[in-house]
């Protein structure tokens, strides 16, 4: 199998899991096991394959600005690579949720900042992590009033 | 669940015509169940492996050693946590049982990490005369090699001395025997092949399907397959014995049995020396 067909595999892969995650509130043990575990393992697997195949004969390493974007001209390492972010940003896409589902956010909110792990993970993350700052300073100072 | 308490005493039925509890396994031999398990499961990303590979070793796909290798120790320690139902209990629940447990996983975990870091480089794991780390390493993996053999020899002998076992004698020696058969002719069968340069004797064209014997030279590798199977394969004559003959008949057949299972390595062993294929018309 080419790098490029395991990467046009794992596109629809993933988006099956983000959808999952869109729709959450409607099916949410589907979406847990959908988007927490089975497609990052899947992806994970892919991941393990090439680095297990390719690491071997990969330029570069993780020392140096340079080394690492010495090791992702290596096509297999770079799409490894890009498995690695598919993978632990639908996991934390799929944290998100059960977070959000657990201290009562309202999906309508989380949708926003799943689009935003999505597309720039980290910054999804960072978007959620204010959402549940303001949550606790509103349900701290509500309770101080009370 | 199944509530039955084992008793050491008592009349019990053929060992033919009940089965053996098979859960009891996580308990009585814990690590070895779950590095067993945990081998299997590694099989996963090895396939994957072996599916993106391109890249060939001796003409077979690099992963094709390491795959063997995580069925055959899985095997092997899942029969160990399976034995271990015959310990004496206080044996079982011993600290430096446990210590020894820790140490032979680690083994077996080294063996594979061993094994899949050469895959990685495409080089050999056994053999390896080019590469100086794995140069270095192959007499460090003999020495985890032996240490991974040698439970078997020490619960061999535990469980051919535990009176307690509530087996039949004959089925308890054949265990026992087994166990300690495995780790001797192992022992000197690996040990010998190991030492070498390669497994095949001659110049081998051809494979057999699955297990890769030669079928036009010698192959070291057959009489290693059946010293390590000693640990089924006298057992399993011991539960035929035990179920159909009488006691003492059933304890001559089963030291019978052993010693033809030792000629059986003996013969192997020694065909392959002469450079003779095993079974050459089998596949």
């Amino acid at each position: 199998m080419t790098p490029d067909t395991l990467f046009q595999l794992s596109g629809p892969a993933v988006m099956a899991g983000w959808l999952a995650l869109v729709l959450a509130p409607l099916m949410p043990r589907i979406a847990d096991g959908v988007a927490a575990l089975l497609i990052p393992l899947l992806l994970s697997t892919a991941y393990t394959a090439l680095i297990l195949v390719h690491w071997s004969s990969a330029p570069g390493g993780f020392g140096s600005l340079a080394d690492v974007m010495a090791l992702f001209t290596h096509p297999s390492i770079a799409l490894a690579g890009w498995l690695h972010y598919l993978a632990f940003d639908l996991f934390v896409g799929a944290w998100i949720v059960r977070a959000a589902r657990r201290e009562g956010i309202n999906h309508v909110l989380v949708l926003p900042c799943l689009v935003l792990t999505f597309l720039f993970g980290p910054a999804g993350f960072l978007a959620f992590s204010g959402l549940r700052a303001i949550r606790l300073t509103e349900t701290s100072s509500a309770a101080a009033a009370r | 669940m199944s509530a039955v308490v084992e008793t050491s005493t008592g009349h019990r039925p053929s060992p033919l015509m009940r089965l053996p509890d098979l859960g009891r396994m996580w308990r009585d031999a814990p690590l070895f169940t779950r590095l067993a398990l945990f081998l299997l499961m590694a099989l996963i990303p090895l396939y994957a492996a072996m599916a993106l590979d391109g890249r060939t070793f001796d003409g077979e796909s690099p992963w094709l050693k390491p795959v063997k290798f995580h069925y055959a120790l899985s095997i092997y320690l899942i029969s160990l946590a399976f034995f271990a139902r015959y310990l004496p209990p206080a044996m079982r629940g011993h600290r430096l049982w446990g210590m020894f447990s820790v140490i032979v996983c680690l083994a077996v975990i080294g063996e594979v990490l061993w094994l899949s870091a050469a895959a990685m480089q495409n080089t050999a794991s056994h053999f390896n005369t080019t590469e100086p780390l794995f140069v270095r390493l192959y007499p460090v993996m003999g020495v985890l090699a032996v240490t991974l053999t040698l439970p078997s020899l020490i619960m061999g002998i535990a469980i051919g001395r535990n009176k307690d076992s509530g087996l039949e004698p004959a089925l308890r020696v054949a265990i026992a025997l087994g166990l300690g058969l495995t780790f001797f002719s192992t022992v000197v069968v690996a040990g010998y092949l190991s030492s070498g340069t390669g497994h095949a004797v001659g110049v081998s064209t051809r494979d057999l399907w699955l297990l890769g014997w030669s079928r036009d030279a010698g192959d070291l590798r057959v009489a290693h397959f059946f010293a390590t199977h000693a640990l089924h394969g006298v057992p399993l004559a011991g539960v035929v014995a035990a179920a159909l003959l009488p006691a003492r008949f059933a304890m001559v057949a089963v030291v019978v049995a052993s010693l033809a299972y030792a000629a059986l390595v003996g013969g192997t062993f020694m065909q392959a020396l002469n450079g003779q294929p095993f079974l050459p018309w089998l596949g």
